[in-house]
């Protein structure tokens, strides 16, 4: 950000330590880790050879894609020139922090990595805004919704995976009533009221938990409309998470079947955020949408 | 691309943005301004330009941003104004009009409008309303005021005072659209004891050198224009008004807060206005 210097002589600006949660910190220090290699003039190469790891590595570090190890980061200082007694306690103090286990990690067996980096991320997110053009957004699902999902995606596992994977889902919710929730924003194609997941029953409930969240001050739910015709969201699904912290750029989030892309370079980041701005000013507004679900559960 | 209400080309220099992120648009810049997310590569490049050949902008566009919360703070509390008519609103940030209101008083009663469908999309998703009071969201050109008075008196009450405010937006307006008669013709609208508040680039507040940059890079780079007025030009909009104290000012110098740093830096006028 061409307002923050590119060195910045204080390590910690921006870092309010006791209220930011583990993701944010990860990145946080990555992206500081970033700012020290690039003012010692050191390579990635150079910087994965010290710590016996590869240039790939390096990078998915410095994004805070992967814990920090408390013997890297020290070797890593030194290679920059942190030599400081002081600075590196604090900054293997707060790598530390960062590595504090999270509330799913009971989950690990059942949840790809991928997936466990996202739900860091969203829950550090103070923005969430998604375009949805096959399910429900997780946040909003119903029990019986998850569990119509968890089965069609898992056709041959036992009752007792589905139901730890419900719990899972559903546990992530707790982000919609904690204090201080971030802002969800979410745009959806028409397609996903129309698709009877779970059949009637189960699509009718979940238009009533969809109008229900939408009333809270903090969710805003929009629909595109088929009679809308063509719209910008041919890309497919994707999440934009927004950051508090300054410093912090957007990330994209971007699930596939076996993995999950995230975009943090800013140049990327602005296609999408375009499209979900032009989505949002396409879609019907959230109280036209409120009205629309109710017609489409009318009819279901 | 939204097409349901294209720009309509030449009227004055009339229409609404098109939604197009290659090039600098007020709403964005001000975003950036402001320290926020919601802008493109080319908002920043034409306000990195910009704040080069006249760094006192990004002071302004700060100080805009506190004028606001201070003048609605002193309606709400001081002049006991529950209705407001937000103008040219902007992308939300911290201390939007309703939230100012409705800190003071819940049942503050807040319609926005812009233009800018993309504004409109996010006034609609952020700018959600105490339950006590409630807010309205009006997609309009500031120079349709009849549209504008015509959907504002759904929610508000026409009986009673409305304080209208216009912040850094009359600039894109140009002497032949006559924006003193716009101005002129929303407060004729509403009753005695109602409220204006205006800021405005100050054309005598940058020195010719800045001026002519800046008017440079806008012409070049962004989808708005910015034309400057005057003291005299400003205190126009105000013609048979009382000026509350301490008059036409920079916005910085309008009942600074104690600490805010040593007022009369921005290029912008502020006042507010209360109607005979």
């Amino acid at each position: 950000m061409s307002t923050v210097g590119p060195s910045g002589g204080e390590p910690f600006s921006g870092l309010d330590e006791s209220s930011v949660d583990a993701t944010v910190l990860r990145i946080l220090l990555g992206s500081q880790l970033r700012r020290l290699r690039e003012a010692a003039g050191i390579t990635p190469d150079r910087a994965g050879y010290e710590i016996r790891a590869s240039r790939s590595k390096i990078s998915r570090l410095e994004n805070g894609r992967v814990k920090l190890k408390s013997r890297d980061v020290a070797d890593l200082l030194t290679l920059y020139g942190v030599t400081e007694e002081g600075m590196r306690s604090k900054f293997l103090a707060l790598v530390d922090q960062s590595n504090a286990p999270d509330w799913w990690t009971k989950y690990s067996d059942i949840l790809p990595d991928w997936f466990e980096t996202y739900l860091g991320l969203e829950a550090a997110a103070v923005t969430i805004r998604s375009f949805e053009l096959q399910f429900v957004h997780g946040l909003f699902q119903t029990e019986d919704y998850v569990r119509a999902v968890a089965r069609l995606r898992l056709k041959t596992a036992g009752a007792d995976e589905i139901e730890r994977r419900v719990a899972v889902r559903l546990k992530r919710q707790d982000l919609l009533n904690r204090p201080n929730p971030p802002r969800i924003w979410v745009v959806m194609d028409e397609a996903v009221l129309r698709r009877p997941v779970g059949g009637p029953t189960v699509m009718r409930a979940q238009f009533r938990r969809l109008i229900e969240v939408a009333e809270l001050p903090h969710v805003t739910v929009q629909v595109v409309p088929f009679a809308s015709g063509c719209h910008a969201g041919e890309s497919g699904s994707f999440t934009v998470l927004r950051f508090a912290e300054r410093d912090l750029p957007d990330v994209v989030y971007l699930e596939q079947l076996t993995g999950a892309t995230y975009l943090d370079q800013r140049s990327d980041v602005e296609h999408y955020l375009e499209v979900v701005d032009e989505l949002s000013s396409e879609a019907l507004t959230p109280d036209e949408t409120t009205s629309f679900i109710e017609q489409v559960a009318r009819e279901t | 691309m939204t097409t349901d209400e294209a720009p309509a080309p030449g009227a004055g220099g009339a229409g609404r943005p098109p939604f197009d992120t290659s090039v600098a648009n007020q709403a964005r810049i001000y975003d950036y301004l402001l320290g926020g997310k919601d802008n493109y590569a080319a908002d920043r490049a034409a306000v990195d330009a910009v704040l080069k050949v006249a760094p006192v902008l990004g002071f302004s566009a700060k100080a805009n941003r506190a004028f606001l919360g201070r003048a609605v703070r002193y309606l709400a509390a001081e002049a006991g104004v529950r209705q407001f008519l937000d103008i040219g609103t902007g992308i939300p940030t911290a201390g939007n009009t309703h939230q100012v209101a409705q800190a003071i008083a819940p049942e503050s009663r807040v319609v926005y409008v812009d233009y800018d469908p993309v504004v409109l999309a996010h006034a609609r998703a952020l700018l959600s309303s105490h339950h006590a009071g409630a807010t309205e969201y009006i997609d309009a050109d500031l120079r349709d005021t009849d549209t504008i008075l015509g959907r504002a008196a759904r929610l508000l009450d026409f009986t009673q005072p409305v304080a209208v405010t216009l912040l850094m937006i009359l600039h894109v307006i140009p002497d032949s659209d006559n924006p003193h008669a716009i101005v002129a013709k929303v407060m004729d609208a509403l009753p005695s004891g109602s409220y204006l508040v205006v800021s405005h680039l100050g054309s005598e507040l940058l020195d010719e050198e800045a001026r002519q940059g800046f008017e440079n890079i806008v012409n070049r780079m962004a989808q708005q224009q910015y034309i400057g007025r005057d003291h005299e030009e400003m205190a126009r909009f105000y013609e048979g008004m009382d000026l509350v104290e301490p008059g036409l000012v920079r916005v910085d110098e309008w009942r600074p807060d104690a600490g805010t740093g040593e007022p009369g830096r921005s290029a912008l006028w502020g006042a507010v206005g209360r109607k005979r």
